[in-house]
């Protein structure tokens, strides 16, 4: 096959098979290097100020939060949707790059999986909590009780969401262990003490690298990949029903799920963007996580988040073209009510700011593309705000419009889930190989 | 099927570095009458199931049963739950937002039903791909050369279905660019390694 030599090899810096291993089991094999103990102390310590805020709502009430009437949704629904828009990512990389044979996401894939996991898992949080009693959330679940046959209501999006996000986690999860089990094979036959022996050895299943079994891993992973796709687009096309389902002004429209999804896209490879131009730094792997990497993950922020703009534009346009007075108010009101500000730090964040992307300085000056991605993260933090909050501050009776402050309690659960997920993300770092060397290690003279 | 059981097996091996070289040195062989037993990659090196003469898997089908089970799980939980469609089986359906409990709420049943599919057909498929694989938690590892999952590619041949001699075969192979050659006879053990 005639490959041309124009296009940037796909792993620089002319390694071997045997330098994968190395390379990427050094943060697994090596000690603990003091940058780690650091930062995995600080997120513990933010892990433990959501204990604290959990459990001041479990015992105290949810009148810890500064949810209020009109505002029943507040931060806890932002950072649910937050939380699973960054989520969506992984199985983006993972999935639909891989159907469409976009060979750049075996150095990305893995990382970006291991924290759809991690962010779903901060997302489950609120609503868990938010129902008050949390330890009767089970009832969500279709089980038969003993309350008189009471079925929960499959007609609510809500009950849509409890499946499409525990589906999710579930098959991203199957999906993310099935990529492991090679590598902690890899480990596993390279472990020299007993105990990570065994404990490798436990999670490998046996994985021995035979190509009878390789013929039926690859069959596996491009039908899970073939599902997780549109299983992607339906977590947040279905957690945007949550809202789109409502008659709430603001809410009621048909753009939200290509918008949320859009969106989630958008936050998603923001968040991965963050964590890989850290860890590739701190674990030196920029021979793997190229600076085309980047590139081509710039090049989808950009794309999506001209998506979301246009999203933004056309429902304010559809708002006032309508004719209804509670629309075009509420989105008036969204522009230019107490909390404008919030909108237009949205549409700064996530639409002008990523257009700096055309240029090709930006894309691949790393310190660039992180900053930019704190901007989106803070883009698309404030995007579920406004949509949020702004559309219930003021409802239909003028009498009942109110303002919205969060609590202390509900800024520690915030920063706590913050704390969760990268305290996750360091044990995954310190266990786990952060890139899929057996991927890798295929495509090593690929080009792209 | 690649056998477990390979521990107990005597083998001819040959140990690669190259997914390439491998791949080649099995179109080789197999073009000469020899059948490989299996080969051990710490990568899929592709294609080298088809030149091995790896027979298609059919867990996509077993991927479809159990998404048909999801499919169908799911659609009739709802049915039963919600509506009165199946005349008396049914379990209390309830009139909740003045929506209909009859065949006409289906479209809200959309959702739920996908996610049960899918959700039916990667765990079933898992499942299955565990079980045809013998994979399971704890298991010990048969291993041919403790590098297979790391830089090392191993190629095994049953000795006893040779079609020619063991120094032609060692001659072949290592003309494909073998880094090794040798044969595990577990009858005398120190001359594997």
């Amino acid at each position: 096959m005639y490959i041309a030599e124009i296009r940037n090899k796909l792993v620089q810096g002319d390694k071997k098979i045997a330098d994968v291993t190395n390379d990427v089991l050094k943060s697994v094999e090596g000690k603990m290097t003091r940058g780690w103990m650091f930062g995995f102390a600080i997120s513990f310590v933010f892990l433990m100020l959501m204990v604290w805020a959990l459990y001041n709502t479990v015992t105290v009430g949810i009148g810890t939060w500064g949810v209020n009437k009109t505002v029943f949704w507040a931060w806890d629904i932002t950072n649910f949707v937050f939380w699973v828009g960054i989520g969506h990512a992984g199985t983006l990389i993972s999935a639909i790059l891989l159907l469409f044979r976009q060979k750049w996401r075996m150095a990305i894939n893995r990382s970006a999986e291991a924290m759809t996991i991690f962010a779903v898992i901060c997302a489950a949080i609120y609503p868990l909590f938010h129902m008050g009693r949390v330890w009767l959330a089970y009832w969500v679940l279709p089980l038969p009780n003993a309350f008189g046959s009471l079925w929960v209501n499959f007609n609510s999006p809500l009950l849509w969401d409890v499946f499409a996000i525990s589906t999710y986690f579930s098959v991203s999860l199957l999906f993310w262990y099935l990529g492991l089990i090679p590598d902690i094979a890899t480990i596993r036959d390279r472990a020299k003490s007993k105990v990570s022996k065994a404990v490798y050895g436990f999670f490998s299943m046996g994985w021995n690298g035979s190509t009878r079994t390789w013929h039926r891993y690859e069959i596996v992973a491009l039908i899970l990949a073939g599902i997780s796709t549109p299983l992607v687009l339906s977590v947040h096309t279905i957690v945007s029903f949550d809202f789109a389902t409502s008659v709430i002004p603001g809410w009621h429209t048909t753009i939200f799920p290509p918008y949320f999804v859009a969106g989630a896209i958008f936050s998603g490879f923001g968040m991965v963007l963050t964590l890989l131009i850290i860890a590739r730094k701190i674990l030196n792997l920029e021979s793997y996580i190229t600076v085309n990497h980047l590139d081509a993950m710039t090049k989808v922020i950009m794309l999506t988040g001209s998506m979301v703009g246009l999203a933004y534009l056309t429902e304010f346009f559809i708002a006032q073209y309508s004719g209804v007075q509670y629309e075009q108010y509420a989105f008036l009101n969204r522009a230019t009510g107490p909390f404008a500000w919030a909108y237009w730090t949205m549409m700064f964040c996530n639409l002008v700011a990523p257009q700096v992307f055309w240029f090709k300085w930006s894309r691949t000056t790393p310190w660039f593309i992180f900053m930019m991605s704190i901007v989106v993260n803070i883009g698309m933090w404030f995007e579920r705000f406004v949509i949020i909050v702004t559309s219930l501050h003021r409802d239909y009776l003028p009498s009942s419009w109110v303002l919205y402050m969060p609590t202390f309690t509900e800024v520690a659960l915030f920063l706590g889930t913050l704390g969760l997920f990268f305290t996750c993300f360091f044990l995954f770092v310190r266990y786990l190989p952060i890139i899929n060397m057996a991927e890798v290690k295929s495509i090593i003279n690929d080009r792209e | 099927m690649a056998a477990k059981n390979i521990l107990k097996k005597n083998l001819l091996i040959g140990i690669f570095d190259d997914g390439d070289k491998l791949y080649d040195a099995v179109v080789n062989l197999r073009e000469r009458g020899v059948e490989v037993f299996d080969c051990y990659t710490p990568y899929p090196v592709h294609n080298l199931d088809r030149a091995m003469g790896v027979k298609r898997s059919r867990l996509v089908f077993g991927a479809f049963v159990c998404g048909l089970v999801g499919f169908l799980c799911g659609i009739t939980l709802q049915l039963y739950t919600m509506t009165d469609t199946f005349g008396t089986f049914k379990s209390w359906p309830m009139i909740i937002g003045g929506k209909p409990i009859d065949w006409r709420v289906i479209p809200s049943f959309v959702p739920v039903t996908f996610e049960l599919t899918i959700l039916f057909t990667a765990f079933g498929m898992g499942i299955l791909f565990f079980a045809r694989s013998r994979m399971v938690h704890g298991i010990e590892e048969d291993l041919i050369d403790i590098r297979q999952t790391d830089d090392r590619l191993v190629l095994a041949i049953e000795p006893d279905k040779l079609s020619m001699t063991k120094e032609e075969l060692e001659t072949i192979v290592k003309n494909q660019g073998a880094l090794d050659f040798y044969e595990r006879n577990l009858n005398n053990t120190d001359e594997n390694k």
